[in-house]
């Protein structure tokens, strides 16, 4: 079966830009998808030392109210961003177990290639309070001046290295 | 609890979450449906090939922005009522850079490897529990890596947007965004064509309907235009300093019967003492306002409490009448006004000046016993639409 075309971009962005402004409207917060690993951290780290979570600089910041780090609005949203992302693969005949990659790099180098670059945006991601979803969409979005800085340096830090890595890809 | 709709306020936690999970479900559909869950497709932005990346993120992002402000203008939105990214220029420098390095390396970002791990990708796998590693990698040497937390904490972590420091109004700044942008899609388009014919990309977005981002552009704009349309001209939301009025001159302004003057009584308990005849009493704001409101455009409005203290016109006042403190308040009235002045001035001139304010002062000595039928009702009410009809609704 040919799996079903992608949406014209311009349309995709229509849809997202309106998902997005739903979600400020709704929860007063745009979207994201790194605070389900961070929280989810946080409660690994509060129930091994739950001092060290405490004064820690990053995780501080979920357990600070005694809550459970997990009940928020932006973990319960990567959940479905997950199902979203499962059913429209499903729905468009595009799922499947295989790796995506060029031709001439082999799986086994193209997964290292995940695996370190997906090492660096976890530790930038932290750094920089948010990723590509919650900082340069969300925070664009309602025009923060550090979320249209962090944009533009993603674009300049790919384009940087992308001849370096390109084997990968063409 | 504010006036406007949005952000909704919810009654319960659960319904909130239930947001969550239903926006969250539109998004990665939406996600995948723009190829975000295809490394390849993602990293063809890089080599310009495939500018995809761009065209669903700025169209998402320009199609919020007009939403989220154009709904402020219109008063729907309470900005302040919403998250907006703290600024904290270096990591985000650092970071962003960091993040586009990882981008490029991966093919994926933290949200599309969740995309990409949802439709069955290995390396979304992989990409994914390698974010994990990264935050964990930070979480852990953030405390003590030298100059790491100093990197992290640096810059100002207030919230900074971009339309304050341009000094333009939001929507205005959105509508110049969306004219670029759609100038920025036309070029990426062209970019794009050029690329592809030295590379043979992957599972290219069919080329449909060209037009429709200028579609997209139009509609935005015509969104810009209509919430500028029906913004309304919001009251200076800021107390105004009053100036002071000498009680004599009100004093002479009540004997003149000027029509243009309109005195409120502030004091919390108007029947401690007699007050100034033809105040209106407004022992509450809420009477106040009301109050003012019947008053015609242009009054001054005259003002006092017991001793002086109430000299700023809160910004729940209308902005239509002038505003004066009496000074002093009813305390400065009764010296100044109501106490006869011993005769000891030495020249003629002190001498009628002190005649004069005598005879004002036993004008409402007397006065006082019939205040009621000679100052009431207060003379701003007769003015009815004399005072020239200057501002009216403005656009």
């Amino acid at each position: 079966m040919k799996a079903k075309d992608y949406w014209n971009p311009y349309l995709a962005g229509v849809v997202l830009g309106l998902v997005l402004l739903a979600a400020f409207l709704v929860a007063g917060n745009g979207l994201g998808a790194t605070a389900l690993p961070k929280r989810a951290l946080a409660v690994v780290g509060n129930g091994i030392a739950p001092e060290w979570t405490a004064s820690n600089a990053v995780l501080s910041n979920y357990v600070a109210d005694g809550a459970n780090p997990l009940r928020n609005w932006l973990v319960v949203e990567v959940i479905g961003v997950l199902l979203g992302g499962f059913l429209g693969a499903l729905s468009a005949g595009r799922l499947a177990k295989k790796v995506e990659k060029g031709p001439n790099i082999s799986v086994r180098g193209r997964l290292l290639y995940a695996a370190g670059g997906g090492v660096i945006m976890g530790f930038a991601a932290a750094l920089a309070r948010g990723c590509t979803s919650g900082q340069a969409l969300s925070g664009g979005a309602v025009l923060s001046t550090g979320s249209w800085i962090f944009m533009l340096m993603v674009f300049a830090g790919g384009y940087a290295v992308a001849h370096l890595v390109r084997r990968q890809w063409v | 609890m504010s006036e406007t709709l949005f952000p909704l306020a919810f009654a319960s936690d659960e319904f909130r979450l239930l947001t969550g999970i239903v926006l969250g479900f539109l998004f990665g559909f939406t996600l995948e449906r723009a190829g975000f869950g295809n490394a390849r497709k993602l990293a063809g932005q890089f080599y310009l090939e495939d500018m995809t990346v761009f065209k669903v993120m700025f169209t998402a992002i320009l199609v919020a922005m007009v939403g989220v402000y154009g709904l402020a203008a219109v008063g729907l939105v309470d900005i302040s009522m919403l998250w907006i990214n703290p600024t904290f220029t270096p990591a985000q420098v650092v970071g962003g850079f960091l993040l586009g390095v990882g981008f490029v390396m991966s093919g994926l970002c933290p949200g599309t490897s969740v995309v990409s791990l949802a439709s069955g990708r290995i390396d979304g796998w992989v990409a994914f529990a390698a974010i994990f590693v990264g935050i964990a990698l930070f979480t852990f040497t953030v405390d003590w890596v030298p100059g790491l937390n100093t990197l992290y904490q640096m810059g100002s972590g207030e919230v900074s947007v971009l339309h304050e420091v341009f000094g333009i109004p939001a929507i205005v700044l959105a509508l110049i965004f969306v004219v670029g942008a759609v100038a920025a899609f036309v070029g990426a388009e062209k970019v794009e064509a050029i690329f592809q014919e030295k590379r043979q990309p992957v599972e290219l977005t069919p080329p449909s309907r060209p037009r429709f981002k200028f579609a997209v552009g139009g509609g935005l704009a015509v969104a810009v235009l209509l919430a500028l349309a029906l913004s309304a001209p919001r009251p200076q939301a800021r107390p105004v300093q009053m100036a002071s009025l000498a009680p004599l001159s009100l004093a002479q302004a009540i004997i003149e019967r000027d029509p243009s003057i309109m005195i409120l009584d502030l004091r919390t308990d108007p029947a401690s003492e007699r007050g100034i005849p033809g105040a209106i009493p407004a022992s509450d704001e809420e009477e106040a306002i009301a109050a003012l409101s019947a008053a015609p455009p242009n009054t001054t409005v005259v003002v006092y409490d017991a001793s002086g203290f109430f000299t700023v016109a809160p910004p729940s006042w209308p902005r239509t009448v002038d505003y004066r403190a009496l000074a002093g308040g009813l305390e400065g009235w009764v010296t100044q006004v109501l106490t006869p002045l011993e005769a000891n001035g030495t020249s003629l001139e002190e001498r009628n000046q002190v005649l004069r304010q005598n005879q004002i002062s036993a004008f409402f000595s007397g006065a006082a016993v019939q205040a009621t039928s000679v100052a009431a009702p207060p003379p701003a009410m007769q003015a009815g639409g004399a005072p020239k009809k200057k501002k009216s609704g403005g656009c």
